[in-house]
């Protein structure tokens, strides 16, 4: 485990001839005062029992889009293989080998030689192990689609009412179309048209909300975690998700009310 | 009774929030507190057992800490992991190094604790993959290495109780033994070192003085008190934080606009009602508080309904979160408390009101003349 000797970069004042460079990310440049050309001394321990080596910043970088950094404050220096080994006191030792294969090669079998011939250590394959670390993401995403459904369940409920109540305030113009001698089935048809344009224009209206709420959301987790992820992303499955959603809700809410209405007598929707 | 539906949904989904935003700090500060610590200090920069550090010296701070009058138990810990060969597999877990007088790290549960240096407590779950009984004698290694396949820092212990680690993960095999044993166990390099000092103070004390105290006498440790730790969680966390203010205020957004809507509705259709109450003499007041009730009494039965439903939905959410791996079991997310009820009670109940306000008005400022004949014609 090389990378927890990080977390123990220490800077001290003591300037020493070593020309080795490291590189540091922004977050930590920035909570150190540090920038391109400034001399620090590294030690793998806090209280400084293991010697320390000096080196230059050579390099401020932006961290990637990696998720299980996120909510971490953790800063990260890059450096030398041999440098971090000689002041971790770890020897000719890694932590793991990435291996690229050519884009014709045999993975599996690949993975079935070097693990024949390991001795001390196993090889797997990279998405085996982005299942493997990414479990956290799997719990936060299944709370988040849990939310979701509730949130689901509560707007589809919201909106059955707001479309059944709509069609009851049109009572007395049912009352007047069927007095006129329109047929049941016309009226029940206008509704049904009107419920869908309704709910079609609000879902847009909506999207349009989801999107600029998006933008807000991203914009305040990117700058709180310093991080390039998006947190929010609208995709064409959730537009079409919502769209349908809402429609099918509109025009059942626009049958179960019209159908109601015309089958009640025209001088009842009148009060008489 | 869908519109008391829909205001059932949006409450319990607002009292799932308000218990989320405030469950996980109160859950972690029930954690920290359950054993009476008030101070944790770990290796200068990190959190205690985030990393492999240890701090060295524990003989030494224990003196300075002694020097103290308000400091009443110090409890040192060091942290690592075992190697136990069973059959052909080789059986990992955590330990502790503790002492058992001072140890705030495991509740005891059954047999004897580590009142020996030979003696090894274990949990439920490293206990059913040892297949161990209280008694059995294991060989337990501080090291491995897979290339030679060879354990280092071997003794053989005594299997002497079962206990609950406070502070471990559900499905983490853990293990305690006495400090002196895992130092030993260690080599040279985990002399006199620990990863964790657990600090009491003196009843009537102040944790932060005390604190600053130590962050001034012994400068190569970070000094956490509850409430540092509680704000670096938080910190942590703050994205569930920030959902559960968002979501909750979208519900409670919903269920305002919800009632209006619905009372909005009914007070159309009474207009001519509403009017001829009017015209007999009934009072604004009274016309307007009659229709704030029907919006509050919409709102408190669907409130009534959602809390129940809202305690429901918590501990199914609950119990995806507790899936988070290294989370301690006592943590949880959504923690019910009496006050986070009255509090999502409140808030719906001031919403209520103010859902009714504009049907209200409404109601009060129709013109009576106008409005009857406009009944009478219909």
């Amino acid at each position: 485990m090389l990378l927890p000797f990080l977390a123990f970069a220490l800077i001290l004042q003591a300037p020493q001839t070593s020309q080795r460079t490291i590189a540091i990310d922004e977050g930590f440049a920035a909570e150190a005062h540090l920038k391109v050309g400034d001399r620090v001394a590294i030690s793998a321990r806090p209280d400084r029992s293991a010697p320390a080596e000096s080196v230059i910043v050579g390099a401020i970088v932006r961290r990637g889009a990696d998720p299980s950094e996120v909510a971490r404050g953790d800063f990260v220096v890059r450096m030398h293989l041999d440098q971090l080994q000689g002041i971790s006191g770890y020897g000719d030792r890694v932590d793991r080998f990435a291996i690229a294969t050519r884009p014709s090669a045999d993975i599996d079998r690949t993975l079935q030689r070097i693990n024949h011939v390991a001795f001390g250590f196993r090889a797997y394959r990279s998405r085996d192990i982005a299942v493997e670390t990414s479990r956290t993401f799997q719990v936060v995403s299944r709370f988040h689609r849990a939310i979701g459904v509730i949130t689901i369940v509560a707007s589809s409920i919201f909106l059955l009412c707001i479309m059944i109540l709509k069609v009851e305030e049109r009572r007395r113009d049912i009352a007047v179309l069927r007095l006129m001698g329109i047929s049941r089935s016309s009226v029940v048809r206008s509704i049904i048209i009107e419920a869908a344009v309704v709910a079609v224009l609000g879902s847009m209206l909506g999207v349009v909300i989801g999107w600029v709420v998006s933008l807000f959301v991203n914009w305040h987790y990117q700058a709180l975690y310093r991080t390039p992820l998006y947190f929010s992303i609208i995709t064409p499955p959730i537009v079409s998700l919502a769209v349908s959603l809402s429609l099918v809700l509109g025009v059942g809410a626009g049958v179960l009310a019209s159908m109601r209405l015309v089958r009640t007598p025209p001088l009842a929707l009148f009060g008489r | 009774m869908l519109a008391v539906l829909g205001v059932a949904v949006a409450a319990a989904m607002l009292l799932d929030m308000v218990m989320l935003a405030t469950g996980m700090r109160e859950s972690f500060r029930e954690l920290l507190l359950s054993q009476g610590f008030d101070i944790r200090l770990a290796p200068k920069g990190t959190l205690p057992f985030d990393t492999d550090a240890t701090i060295p010296g524990v003989s030494a701070i224990t003196s300075v800490l002694r020097t103290n009058p308000d400091i009443r138990e110090i409890s040192p810990v060091l942290g690592g992991s075992i190697h136990i060969p069973v059959g052909a597999l080789d059986v990992s877990a955590a330990v502790l190094g503790i002492d058992p007088t001072v140890q705030g790290d495991y509740e005891f549960l059954s047999g004897q604790d580590v009142t020996t240096p030979d003696a090894i407590v274990a949990n439920d779950y490293l206990l059913q993959k040892l297949g161990a009984r209280f008694g059995d004698t294991l060989d337990v290694a501080a090291g491995y290495d897979p290339q030679t396949r060879t354990y280092s820092g071997q003794r053989k212990l005594v299997l002497t109780g079962k206990v609950r680690f406070i502070y471990g993960a559900t499905e983490q095999p853990s293990a305690a033994v006495r400090r002196e044993t895992l130092e030993a166990m260690g080599g040279g390099a985990r002399r006199d070192r620990a990863s964790l000092f657990m600090v009491r103070v003196r009843k009537g004390a102040n944790p932060d003085s005390v604190r600053n105290w130590i962050a001034t006498e012994i400068p190569n440790v970070s000094a956490i008190s509850i409430a540092t730790a509680i704000a670096q969680v938080d910190q942590r966390l703050s994205y569930f934080r920030q959902l559960a203010f968002i979501l909750g205020a979208v519900s409670l957004f919903v269920g305002f606009l919800l009632v209006t809507t619905l009372v909005t509705v009914s007070v159309n259709e009474r207009a001519g009602e509403i009017a001829v109450m009017r015209a007999i003499g009934v009072s604004r007041a009274h016309v307007v508080q009659q229709i704030v009730v029907e919006g509050l009494a919409t709102t408190f039965i669907g409130a009534l309904l959602g809390l129940g439903l809202g305690l429901l939905t918590a501990r199914y959410l609950n119990s995806i979160l507790s899936a988070f791996p290294g989370l301690p079991v006592a943590i949880d997310f959504f923690l019910f408390q009496p006050r986070a009820v009255w509090s999502a009670l409140g808030l719906l109940i001031v919403s209520g009101i103010a859902a009714g306000i504009y049907p209200a008005w409404r109601a009060a400022s129709l013109p009576i003349a106008e409005s009857l004949r406009r009944e009478a014609i219909a």
